[in-house]
């Protein structure tokens, strides 16, 4: 595992020609960094189309009896919001999104391992994309993105629709998951050994085996759903054998790994941010980098923690509590590591920084809430209340997405060349982490206290709360807004950005923003991590990156 | 001599020549290096466990035989 | 490959699309393998609704339903088997340059898989018409039985097509003695739809 990577040739290896026309370069790309830009805008729509989904739901829980969608449309509301955010925004942006943009400029290769492939992975998500919104056109899914049997089964086709839907999606993760683990594993820059490699990168190299492994297993659970509700097949409806919770275990298997798919490329993110604005190196670069695999790996042991009241025998919840439980030790190792490297240093308040502490913040409380689900008693309790939805949200949307977020800062000047505005950056920052906190904190205890998710309206007890939460929203939309205004704004006029603005020492800083379509002109040479501040750059080979000399077809 | 004993036979028979091949074949290849021919390697092994299996099944040591189920 | 030959074969200074297709070999080796593994991921989850299925307390066969015929699908299996046996000498032929031998073992592996497609349809067709075990009206034996066997035929269907596509393309001069990573695959696909046979066989025949 630590021998360094040998050239192995191919497209990705030396110089091709430049492709030409406008389809070639910016349709039908294959490059990563077109590829990776393509997952970030298309994840970036969806999440408008889904955000407009959550704005319906908590306007709806404005007024106790709602009335602003019917009982039925709320259904489908809430479980395309769920499916979308899930399928639709977090893993594109954070795997096909970012990995494709900068894992391969971090291990200095030119391109991932199977151009083509990543190419065809795009473009199955918009299709898919498209897919599940045109289920609202049929009766949209109704069950919650979990799509619990009976109700998947007796549901109208939108839920067919959802389910190839999916499947497809799904298709496009498991193969950029192989991409991947082939391009880590084998086109690392000369000396870079497993040791060497950049956070980030170790956070791709932990999501990959998931991206590949859980997917399919999802990918089995839709197509025997499709197959009950399309063609009568029986395998999950009682009356003829099969077993609801049969579903469960096949849905949560992937789905809990899922999760850590989610956050574990923004753990690397942070890994990366942090030591950046901090000026100082990262603490304990080996125990993030194999806390990462240990969660990776955990994550596929715990799925069941998510049916404690399906009926499971108590003998089967206690090693599900147990393991959940132990997936709490890697996640805080991190969370130590990273308080640490701040710990004396020398903090720029950056907006990708403020971002970064945010997700420290607001993670840390998502996952002290995990602990609390993980406890059979306690989960009991809130399993299906607003706790829940608490929970998932803070750790999806104040940890991945504030990580998106903070990788947006971050990589915006190297892949355009331009800075964002760190003034509506402020305002984004902050406007969002007032509106998030004001939309869910209340919603824990609305949970404890009772008030079930996934209804359309609620006990008048409630009302306070709810309202609360709404208006927070708003304000958090308005946050959004705020980003992509910024995000357009700063294409035009943002300030330019240079190839290193923020001082930073992965690879991906040494060469021009936005990076040729070669990357590098010479495959550099490793020979030491990339974070000791105030040491000389651990590279060799570089000199020519930034500089106008031309670069020959065929070079190596 | 009716179909289902020509079934059986064909599949002891059969079962021995696929074993016996893939078994030989195994052999031969033991020392070949490369990741590529570890895995044929495998491959080959469970080819060789399978064709086993079909004998067994054909001498009607292992298999599921017994009519229907448990009321 | 090939379109990657239009787009940049033509160009000076870029080395014939032959040499790129050698070099990046390894490399599709491990995707090809990573690819097996996922699909061996997605027989596991099935195979696991089966169990999960199985064990649900009805006993098994279920009530009414007929014995599978053990002693057919055995011979079926030596078919596959067998197949398995000709692709490794078919590749072990190409290797060493024996183009004829390569040949006659490449279309015995296509013969025996289509021979076992042939008794995967007799076994269907028995069990559909005369048994009136079917895939949607058999409960949970139906439903498990006819979808691993199928999707393992589906499988075995895309394989015969692709060892035969492979084979045209040999024939045509398309791999050489050093650079054949396509019959490789091949090679390594048959194999892996091999084993999951034996996987199926034990779990629906045997125990």
């Amino acid at each position: 595992m630590s021998t360094a990577a040998v050239h192995t040739g191919g497209i990705a290896d030396h110089i091709h020609p430049e492709p030409q026309g406008f389809i070639r370069r910016y349709v039908f790309s294959i490059d990563h960094k077109i590829i990776g830009i393509q997952y970030l805008i298309t994840g970036f729509v969806f999440m408008v189309l889904a955000g407009m989904l959550a704005e319906i739901i908590r306007t709806q829980l404005l007024h106790a009896n709602g009335g602003f969608v019917s009982p039925d449309t709320y259904n489908e509301v809430y479980s395309v919001h769920g499916s979308a955010m899930v399928w639709l925004v977090i893993i594109p942006l954070i795997t096909g999104g970012f990995g494709n943009v900068i894992m391969p400029l971090q291990i200095g290769a030119r391109d991932v391992a199977f151009p083509w492939l990543n190419l065809l992975s795009f473009w199955i998500f918009p299709v898919a994309g498209l897919m599940l919104f045109s289920s609202f056109l049929m009766g949209a899914p109704v069950a919650g993105w979990t799509e619990y049997p009976p109700m998947s089964l007796q549901a109208g086709p939108g839920t067919s629709m959802w389910a190839a839907a999916i499947f497809l999606v799904g298709v496009s993760s498991t193969l950029t998951g192989i991409n991947f683990v082939v391009t880590m594993f084998q086109m690392r820059a000369p000396g870079m050994t497993f040791t060497r490699m950049p956070l980030f990168c170790w956070a791709q190299l932990a999501t990959a085996p998931l991206l590949m492994i859980a997917t399919t297993a999802l990918a089995a659970a839709l197509a025997a759903l499709f197959m009950e509700r399309q063609f009568g097949v029986p395998f999950y409806d009682p009356t003829k054998g099969g077993s609801p919770v049969m579903w469960q275990h096949m849905f949560w298997f992937y789905s809990h790994p899922a999760v850590y798919i989610m956050i574990l490329p923004a753990f690397g993110m942070i890994s990366e941010i942090i030591p950046t604005f901090a000026r100082k190196p990262i603490f304990g670069y080996k125990m993030i980098a194999f806390s990462s695999m240990a969660i990776a790996l955990a994550g596929f042991m715990v799925w069941a923690h998510h049916m404690f009241t399906s009926g499971l025998a108590p003998y089967l919840q206690l090693p599900f509590m147990i393991l959940t439980f132990t997936i709490a030790i890697p996640t805080g190792v991190k969370i130590f590591s990273w308080v640490a490297t701040l710990w004396g240093g020398k903090i720029h308040y950056t907006t990708s920084m403020l971002f970064a502490c945010g997700f420290l913040a607001l993670f840390t409380l998502g996952g002290i809430t995990g602990v609390f689900l993980a406890a059979v008693p306690f989960d009991l309790h809130v399993h299906g209340t607003y706790f829940v939805v608490a929970h998932f949200h803070y750790v999806l949307v104040g940890g991945s997405l504030m990580g998106i977020f903070a990788g947006m800062y971050y990589y915006f000047p190297k892949m355009s060349g331009r800075l964002l505005s760190e003034r509506l950056g402020k305002w984004h920052f902050w406007l969002f982490f007032l509106g998030f906190n004001g939309t869910f904190l209340p919603q824990h205890w609305l949970g404890t206290l009772g008030m079930p998710r996934r209804v359309p309206e609620y006990d008048p007890q409630f009302t306070f709360w709810n309202q609360f939460s709404s208006i927070s929203s708003y304000v958090m939309t308005l946050a959004i807004l705020i980003f992509f205004v910024n995000v357009l704004w700063s294409l035009r006029n943002g300030k330019k950005a240079g190839p290193n603005p923020w001082g930073a020492r992965t690879l991906e800083w040494q060469i021009p923003s936005p990076p040729h379509y070669y990357n590098f002109k010479h495959i550099p040479t490793v020979y030491g991590l990339p974070y000791d501040f105030g040491q000389p750059l651990p590279y060799k080979g570089l000199e020519e990156e930034l500089t106008d000399t031309p670069v020959s077809v065929g070079a190596h | 001599m009716n179909a289902v004993m020509i079934e059986h036979i064909v599949a002891i028979v059969g079962g021995i020549i696929v074993a016996v091949v893939s078994a030989v074949a195994l052999k031969n290849d033991w020392k070949t290096p490369g990741m590529e021919n570890q895995v044929f390697k495998l491959m080959l092994a469970l080819l060789c466990l399978g064709a086993i299996i079909a004998i067994l099944a054909g001498a009607g040591v292992l298999g599921n035989f017994h009519q229907g189920g448990n009321a | 490959m090939a379109v990657a030959n239009l787009l940049y074969g033509h160009e000076p200074g870029v080395e014939h699309v032959d040499q790129l297709y050698a070099e990046t070999r390894d490399l599709r080796l491990q995707g090809f393998l990573l690819f097996l593994i996922s699909d061996c991921v997605l027989f596991s989850s099935f195979i696991f609704a089966y169990f999960y299925m199985r064990n649900s307390g009805q006993g098994w066969p279920p009530p009414g339903i007929h014995r599978l015929d053990v002693a057919f699908a055995a011979v079926n299996s030596v078919i596959l088997f067998g197949s398995g046996a000709t692709m490794h000498y078919a590749l072990e032929n190409w290797k060493h340059g024996h183009f004829n031998r390569y040949a006659m073992f490449m279309i015995a592996t296509i013969i025996l898989g289509a021979c076992f497609l042939g008794g995967q349809a007799y076994e269907y067709t028995n069990l559909i018409y005369n048994e009136h075990v079917t895939w949607a009206g058999s409960g949970i034996f139906g439903a498990s039985f006819f979808t691993l066997t199928g999707m393992h035929g589906f499988h075995v269907s895309v394989g015969v097509i692709y060892l035969f596509i492979l084979l045209l393309q040999s024939v045509h001069g398309v791999y050489t003695k050093h650079k054949y990573f396509g019959l490789t695959a091949g090679t390594l696909y048959w194999h892996f739809v091999d084993v999951i046979w034996v996987v199926l066989f034990s779990i629906f025949y045997l125990i």
